[in-house]
């Protein structure tokens, strides 16, 4: 039968996903960080309950922090808005 | 509208489908209790006290370091390639430097509340010992050089946020500082890889050849101070205002 933190990987994973397609949507490029910062909770979660606890240290400084300083320090060099279609 | 609403549900039921097929009905075939020869191998050899043990309990560090050490080499050598790219396409001479300071000290000020000041402050301190606890103890739980290393350039981070870029380069964060220091990071990474062949004749990055886990405790403190300054090097260059790299560019054109 399906194991109780099979199913709770799923409900999390899939909330990530939720997220990452929120934040590919967004016109606003500092929002869609935060929800893509979001969505990195959600998929450390997901590898915490894969038994992968290095992972899980790395991927959310990484993702939490340093990638989304890095993108906040790119987008201070162009525009906030996306436009065009 | 109605058409994102569709194609986002549609992609959660082909994840929940994918997802069961996997789990439930073990269609790929990665379920199961029983360990490949490959893991056994990895976790009776890891923390033995002889034949090919790298003395360390957190098995991961030991594949990491010892068993695969030359995929994480050969990693970091990619992201030194990566630094020395960035820091090769924005780099300012001394001089260039001096004026970008000056610059920089010459913008209008802005102070941060009290409040975000006094906490910054705080979880600074919480986040570095984290990052120690990490990165120190890498070869006996979960955790290891680059994930303290991390943490510890997001704590860098925070105060560059809260006080200002400006603010801890004139208390002695600057750039030729966190060079030098991932250049002594990388220095001991190479020292310790090259021990085993000077010290005991062995081959390199036969570390289980080093008394206990120095092997891997020195090569986690290498990464650990690798990465960090490594990061910071690239903030702090990143971290120069678009105007004034514009204002430099126009003087070198004027010159």
């Amino acid at each position: 039968m399906i194991e109780l933190h099979l199913l709770i990987l799923v409900i999390v994973v899939s909330f990530g996903f939720v997220f990452s397609y929120l934040a590919m949507k967004e016109h606003d490029l500092l929002k869609a960080l935060a929800l893509s910062s979001v969505q990195s909770t959600f998929f450390a979660l997901g590898f915490y309950i894969l038994a992968a606890p290095d992972i899980v240290l790395a991927y959310l400084a990484i993702a939490v922090g340093a990638y989304t300083a890095l993108v906040i320090l790119a987008i201070s060099k162009t525009e906030r808005y996306e436009v065009g279609e | 509208m109605k058409r994102d609403a569709l194609v986002a549900a549609s992609f959660l039921i082909a994840f929940i489908f994918i997802a069961y097929v996997v789990t439930v009905k073990n269609i790929l075939g990665l379920g199961g209790e029983e360990l490949r020869p490959l893991s056994e191998f990895y976790l009776s050899h890891a923390f033995a006290h002889e034949g090919l043990t790298s003395h360390s309990p957190e098995v991961v560090t030991a594949i990491v370091w010892n068993y695969r050490g030359f995929d994480t080499l050969f990693e970091t050598f990619v992201f030194f390639l990566a630094i020395m790219g960035a820091l090769s396409i924005l780099r300012l001479d001394r001089e260039q430097l001096e004026h970008a300071r000056e610059l920089e000290g010459s913008m209008p000020h802005r102070q941060m509340d009290l409040i975000v000041k006094a906490t910054t402050k705080l979880v600074v301190v919480m986040i570095i010992a984290i990052s120690a606890s990490i990165a120190l103890h890498g070869h006996l739980t979960p955790g290891g050089g680059f994930q303290g290393g991390s943490a510890m350039a997001v704590a860098a981070l925070l105060l560059f946020a809260a006080f200002s870029k400006f603010t801890l380069e004139r208390r002695g964060l600057t750039l030729k500082h966190t060079i030098s220091a991932y250049a002594a990071g990388l220095a001991l990474i190479l020292a310790t890889i090259l021990a085993p062949v000077v010290l005991y004749g062995g081959k390199v990055l036969e570390i289980n050849l080093l008394p206990g886990e120095t092997g891997l405790f020195n090569l986690d403190v290498g990464e650990y101070t690798a990465v960090t300054f490594g990061f910071l090097t690239v903030f702090l260059i990143l971290g120069i205002p678009e105007w004034v790299f514009k204002n430099i560019l126009r003087r070198e054109l004027n010159d």
